[in-house]
């Protein structure tokens, strides 16, 4: 991809795109700050996955920021992924216990530190869902999925699931619904 | 009572704002009537809200995804080679930040070594200094003069007026002397006479010779001076005192003489110790106060016997000053190389005159004897 071809968003515009799911604007923010990433973690002993790695979750961060409305940025966007990115390799680096954990940095860093904070707290949250979820099997999985993700109807899953009537597939949401809140709460409270 | 599936079903609408106008009101009021209820309500929500966040993430992945998946790759990788260069370009300071950020921990540990040795040094030689200092406790009793500004020379080519000129520039240094033999040889401190160009002594009348240094043993500190060659010195046919190289006992009444300043000084007080600085055995501490100038002077007994002479005292005591013993002395004039001594030996009397004589008459007679040494060396 060249430069001519490239669009020629602000920082405001990206994010506001990130907002509201555009896939053409994540597709520029992809573009645009990969390669900053990718050396960033190529050049302090990490390999192209880890930097894809690095760097998806560091858009998870921003995405998660930005969808509620708690991000707060102060410096350039760049900066902020840079910063961002580098805390997260930073940590990668301390958990497969290497030595020198300085890296060799380009960009000018910015506090993240609170939204590292928070999405740390995000990401047990979702482990602890992907784990409850994994544990609690089909189809309640699918069944729960549908209706509280991709918000379908319970019309609509009662055709899907192929149940005699909506009370059916209401009830067996029901019982779905107080399995996972089990196996969710169980390790949730603890924390 | 509300079945629980129902209820779960009124959350859910709840939180899809599905409910109607009477389903609502009657949802709000159970809620805020059964706090057990309320609390399923909360974790319901919770749960949901956990369940929206799992799936708006893992949409969000796959997105990413396929944008990756999507990626040219060789064109990320040149522009990622870029990224340095372009910032190499931009900013020259950059690799010298780099360093610094990349050695800042090892800097700072060798800074801290750096440190730590450098005090730790530091500590142990101020140990070190003080553990020696009793070494300087032990000052040399000379006096140090005013420095003469002229050229010594020219003071020595003029000797018609040497008295004056003497006088005018009284020396570097000065301390005590005394006669050995009526002849003119005299005993004094090496540390008086060390590194002197000329010595000179000086009576109490205020006569000056010159005087030339025979014999210097700075083991013992004590310097042997000869009357130089000079007509005008007179000498005596006896001496008053007599020398006494056996033991004297502690206690004994002992007096000395010297030039503190430029008029002779009497001194008394008695034997304290029979030996000197740190069980030096070769001398007596004796309890008597001496200045800067004493080193060199005689110390008598009570019958007017020379038992040491003063060489120096404690810094750190009162009244410690230190005088060598006079069996000293004689080892030290025996150890003259005879050709030093040219003609004659030191005819040195045991005989005393004075045994009987009170005090004051004593003291007349000897400090007849005894004379300022001063010595004129280069300025360093």
């Amino acid at each position: 991809m060249t430069e001519s071809n490239r669009l020629h968003v602000s920082d405001d515009q990206l994010l506001a795109g990130l907002a509201n799911g555009s896939d053409e604007i994540l597709e520029e923010l992809y573009r645009r700050y990969f390669p900053m990433v990718l050396h960033l973690i190529q050049n302090n002993s990490g390999s192209e996955d880890d930097a894809k790695d690095i760097y998806q979750e560091t858009l998870i961060v921003l995405y998660e920021k930005v969808t509620s409305d708690s991000l707060e940025l102060h410096c350039q966007l760049k900066t902020y992924l840079y910063s961002v990115s580098r805390r997260l390799w930073l940590k990668q680096l301390s958990k497969r216990s290497r030595n020198g954990h300085s890296l060799i940095d380009t960009e000018d860093l910015a506090d993240v530190d609170d939204d590292l904070i928070d999405h740390e707290a995000r990401d047990r949250q979702f482990d602890l869902m992907a784990d409850s979820l994994d544990r609690l099997g089909e189809p309640c999985r699918t069944l729960l999925e549908d209706f509280y993700i991709r918000h379908l109807s319970m019309q609509d899953i009662t055709e899907k699931f192929g149940y005699t009537n909506a009370d059916n597939a209401k009830t067996q949401k029901y019982k779905c619904l107080m399995r996972l809140k089990r196996l969710f709460f169980s390790v949730f409270k603890e924390e | 009572m509300i079945d629980h599936q129902k209820f779960t079903d009124w959350i859910d609408k709840w939180l899809r704002n599905e409910l109607t106008e009477t389903e609502r009101l009657e949802f709000e009021m159970l809620r805020r009537s059964d706090p057990v209820l309320a609390q399923r309500a909360n974790e319901q929500q919770q749960l949901a809200k956990a369940l929206k966040n799992y799936g708006q993430r893992t949409d969000f992945r796959s997105r990413l995804n396929r944008i990756h998946a999507s990626l040219d790759m060789d064109a990320v990788r040149d522009e990622a080679n870029q990224v340095s260069k372009v910032r190499k370009l931009h900013r020259n300071g950059g690799t010298i930040r780099q360093l610094w950020q990349t050695y800042r921990p090892i800097l700072a540990v060798a800074a801290s070594v750096a440190l730590i040795t450098t005090f730790g040094t530091l500590m142990l030689v101020r140990q070190y200094q003080s553990s020696h200092k009793q070494q300087e406790q032990y000052s040399m009793m000379r006096r140090d003069l005013q420095a003469i500004r002229r050229s010594q020379n020219a003071i020595l080519q003029d000797l018609n007026a040497r008295e004056r000129a003497l006088q005018i520039n009284p020396g570097q240094v000065a301390g005590s002397g005394f006669l050995l033999s009526p002849d003119g040889y005299l005993v004094t401190n090496t540390h008086i006479i060390q590194d002197a160009d000329s010595v000179y002594i000086q009576s109490t009348h205020g006569d000056i010779y010159k005087a030339k240094v025979v014999y210097a043993d700075r083991k013992y500190d004590l310097a042997i001076l000869q009357v130089h060659e000079d007509s005008a010195f007179r000498g005596k046919t006896v001496l008053p005192y007599g020398f006494e190289a056996g033991p004297t006992d502690l206690g004994e009444r002992v007096f000395t003489l010297g030039f503190p300043r430029e008029e002779i000084v009497y001194g008394e007080g008695y034997l304290s110790s029979k030996t000197g600085y740190r069980g030096d055995s070769t001398a007596y501490q004796v309890a008597i106060s001496v200045n800067p100038g004493n080193s060199g002077g005689p110390l008598l007994d009570e019958k007017g016997n020379v038992i040491g002479i003063i060489s120096g005292k404690q810094t750190s005591t009162e009244g410690a000053t230190f005088a060598i013993k006079t069996d000293y002395l004689f080892r030290a004039i025996s150890a003259i190389p005879t050709d030093s001594l040219k003609n004659s030996s030191i005819r040195m009397s045991r005989k005393n005159g004075l045994a009987k004589l009170a005090r004051k008459d004593q003291i007349k007679k000897i400090q007849e004897s005894v004379y300022m040494v001063k010595v004129f060396k280069h300025e360093k």
